[in-house]
């Protein structure tokens, strides 16, 4: 079956005219317009159906009202794919392309791509939430980039496991898993074995995992403790006995919430109190006394002596083996609201 | 040391009221075999053997174990210190019987580092062990201190699996090989000078030794691994039974004892020993959990190392996660003493790809092979026969499947098909060298 794709250009691809019309405001028109045109012809047993125009500036100062608007546009639309671009190293046109491309993967759950050069600052802004293949710096390279698009937007359609070095987009921070062809010379142990070869001889080699950049944590200021509302979260996987939350035991995408409101230390497994459910250690230690992961015992004693505000009364819980850390951000965003509601101020978080 | 294999290349197995191994077909008296591993361990109450081929529609869960049938020509036992009085291992003369192996497998009950093997299908490519002939053992036992803990030691299956490793191998004892691998490790100090002329590579191995119980760990002749120091050993004592694994850690992630008797990574040291380099053996370090644990371990494999005149290392992990930060530690060390490292590790990116891929990350390292993202999902139809049983998968807290997701729902469905991570394949990604995968960027 044909596919159905959507293009988006800005004002001067699309015709409307140049930096005076730049405050076009979007519009939708059926078949193609500008590149599409080209586009359209290279693409393999799709089609383009319409083509979005918006003026750089509107988008850029209305980003919020132009998105809306086309995806109000897009909404009656059956497509599969929206190709935008390419944009080269135009500042504007390229953070626009990234935000169409952003928009229409987030909105509609459809897969996007678009061209723009390393100058833009759409590269820096989209490259970790859309493919964004490598442009050239000119609109002279049209022919090429354009090529290179509709040759990542064809994979894309029919399905096809994508790479970024050999298809030529940033990268994006997300891996996959390669099958290679089964004999000798693919197996890890010759990879490694070659690999320490060419280390030897000083000759060049591709490491398999590039180790990225440093994202650090600024430490934070010190909390006065006169004023501190301290709340406990561990990644120990200290829960109820039953788990009613049914928190995983390695690979975690759930948490929980438990009030401790009156208790001055966590009761054992033996008690049908609270157990560990994390299988990354031995749990003989945990079962018989929770609170040495969950150490309500000590900061209900503290509490009592003023040696801070209060303890918030509810501990937070997850497991944290083989637990992601997308997975382990989003479970903090999920908890922070309760935490900020209670004007909770410092955070005791334990781990195992 | 010289350990000499002499291998009988295995075309099928039957199970028959006799031993014998007759053009290709090797076959086991089951009755015997049952009765031999009963008789060894009153703790087992229940067991069968079962044989699973390549291509064959069949699911085999939870798989404990897997080892590959051998003898000792000369009486020492397989593994010295596990199924025997302890000797020393790593030269001396082996039979092997290639292209099968031992598959212990729980009749009714997982642990956390058990896993899946697929025969036929889709799943097949998720591990090497689809390649063998299994010959299963499947069993059930009456440990019940340990019936629905997550973490069970296994003892009694695990070590019915290498005794009846070990009862297969004598039926190699009079055949002749058909053909021989020789692994030559000369004492390092007396080298002829063309070698000693090449660069120093030493492999430094880090099996799993995470669990303070004892019990769960690899074994290194017979002792938990938790309560060892790094020691300077001869890569032929690794392929000889030295070694065995453990029941700890999430399936993809582990050595078997299988791959340590064939641990494709120093086979392939071997292979260019003498010609681009000098391989003068395997620092045998572990992966305990606490800092000291992991600084002491780190600081022995780099003395060591110096020691020995280690020019260049490989480092290896049995592991992900907690063992990272040996893993990384390791090789951050050596680099700093001036010993530039190759490491081969999986990775934990998660199941949207988009995770941090090892639990720290050093700049230093710049030479990695990774072998697979134990966060992967694997969705797959039933197989018209399970070996074991499927339920364990909801039931026991096996790494990588579940009981209960709102999304994903239950990981072994009532149709049979299945739902899982790459935690959940045994062995499935390969650390040890049989991995034929990769991890790109996409």
């Amino acid at each position: 079956m044909t596919k159905k794709v959507i293009y988006y250009v800005n004002q001067f691809f699309g015709g409307i005219g140049g930096e005076d019309t730049a405050d076009f405001e979007p519009e939708i028109r059926e078949g193609q317009v500008g590149p599409a045109t080209a586009a359209a012809s290279q693409l393999e047993d799709a089609e383009i159906t319409h083509t979005i125009i918006c003026g750089d500036n509107f988008m850029g100062s209305n980003t919020e009202e132009a998105l809306d608007r086309i995806a109000k546009m897009l909404e009656d639309k059956e497509f599969d794919l929206l190709i935008a671009g390419p944009a080269f190293q135009a500042g504007r046109y390229g953070v626009a392309c990234g935000n169409v491309c952003k928009m229409v993967q987030d909105r509609f759950g459809k897969p996007t791509v678009t061209s723009i050069n390393v100058e833009s600052p759409g590269v820096e802004m989209f490259k970790k939430d859309i493919i964004i293949v490598e442009g050239a710096n000119a609109a002279a390279k049209m022919r090429k980039d354009l090529k290179n698009l509709i040759k990542v937007a064809n994979k894309m359609l029919k399905g096809e496991q994508l790479q970024c070095a050999v298809d030529g987009y940033f990268p994006r921070g997300k891996r996959a898993e390669l099958w290679l062809e089964d004999t000798r010379e693919n197996t890890a142990a010759y990879r490694g074995v070659q690999m320490l070869i060419k280390k030897i001889k000083g000759e060049d080699y591709q490491t398999e995992l590039i180790i990225p950049k440093k994202d650090v944590v600024p430490i934070a200021d010190p909390v006065k403790l006169d004023e501190a509302v301290i709340a406990l979260v561990t990644t120990g996987g200290i829960v109820p006995v039953d788990n009613p939350d049914r928190i995983q035991s390695a690979s975690a995408t759930r948490w929980g919430r438990y009030d401790i409101s009156g208790v001055d230390s966590l009761p054992n497994r033996a008690a049908e109190g609270y157990k560990t459910i994390h299988a990354g250690f031995d749990p003989a230690a945990a079962d018989a006394d929770p609170n040495v992961i969950m150490p309500v015992d000590a900061m209900r004693a503290y509490e009592k002596e003023g040696k801070y505000a209060r303890l918030h009364n509810y501990f937070y819980s997850t497991v944290g083996t083989g637990t992601t850390e997308s997975e382990a951000a989003r479970m903090a965003s999920e908890i922070i609201p309760y935490l900020e509601e209670d004007g909770v101020n410092a955070i005791i978080l334990t781990s195992t | 040391m010289k350990l000499t294999i002499g291998n009988l290349h295995v075309q099928d197995v039957c199970l028959g009221s006799e031993n014998s191994f007759k053009d290709g077909i090797l076959t086991i008296d089951k009755e015997a075999a049952i009765a031999y591993l009963k008789e060894e361990d009153d703790h087992i109450t229940d067991l069968d053997i079962v044989i699973a081929h390549p291509g064959d529609d069949t699911r085999i869960v939870p798989v404990i174990e897997t080892i590959e049938p051998r003898v000792r020509m000369d009486g020492r036992c397989l593994f010295p210190g596990v199924t025997g009085d302890l000797v020393p291992a790593g030269d001396g003369d082996l039979k092997a019987f290639k292209g099968c192996c031992v598959t212990v497998v729980g009749k009714e009950w997982g642990s956390f580092g058990d896993g899946v093997i697929d025969m036929g299908g889709e799943g097949a490519k998720q591990t090497y062990f689809s390649k063998l002939i299994n010959i299963c053992l499947v069993g059930d036992t009456d440990e019940e201190f340990e019936r629905h803990e997550q973490q069970k030691m296994n003892h009694a299956l695990r070590w019915a699996g290498h005794r009846f490793a070990e009862w297969i191998g004598q039926i190699a004892k009079d055949i002749e090989a058909e053909d021989t691998e020789v692994y030559e490790f000369d004492p390092i100090t007396k080298r002829e000078a063309a070698k000693n002329d090449l660069p120093n590579v030493v492999a430094v191995l880090q099996p799993q030794s995470q669990m303070e119980a004892l019990g769960y760990n690899d074994l290194w002749y017979g002792w938990d691994m938790n309560k060892y120091l790094p020691s300077f050993v001869s890569p032929t004592e690794v392929f000889d039974g030295a070694m065995i694994s453990g029941s700890f850690m999430p399936a993809s992630s582990k050595w078997s004892t299988y791959e340590m008797q064939n641990f494709p990574i120093l086979k392939e040291l071997f292979a260019e020993d003498g010609k681009e380099f000098n391989f003068i053996g395997v620092i045998m370090s572990n992966l305990n959990v606490a800092l000291d644990q992991k600084e002491r371990s780190a600081i022995m494999v780099r003395n060591m190392a110096l020691s020995l005149g280690a020019d260049y290392a490989l480092v290896t992990e049995e592991g992900y996660g907690n063992p990272d930060t040996d893993y990384v530690r390791c090789q951050v060390i050596l680099e700093d003493a001036g010993i530039p490292v190759v490491g081969v590790s999986d990775e934990s990116d998660g199941r949207d790809g988009f995770g941090q891929p090892l639990v720290v990350l050093n700049e230093k390292l710049t030479a990695l092979v990774s072998t697979g993202n134990v966060g992967a999902l694997s969705d797959l139809p039933a197989c018209a026969t399970v070996i074991g049983n499927l339920e364990a998968m909801n039931r026991d807290g096996m790494s990588g499947s579940w009981g209960y997701d709102e999304i994903l729902g239950k990981s072994a469905r009532d149709d049979g098909s299945i739902i899982m991570e790459n935690n959940n394949w045994f062995c499935g990604n390969h650390i040890s060298g049989f991995a034929v995968k990769t991890m790109v960027e996409v």
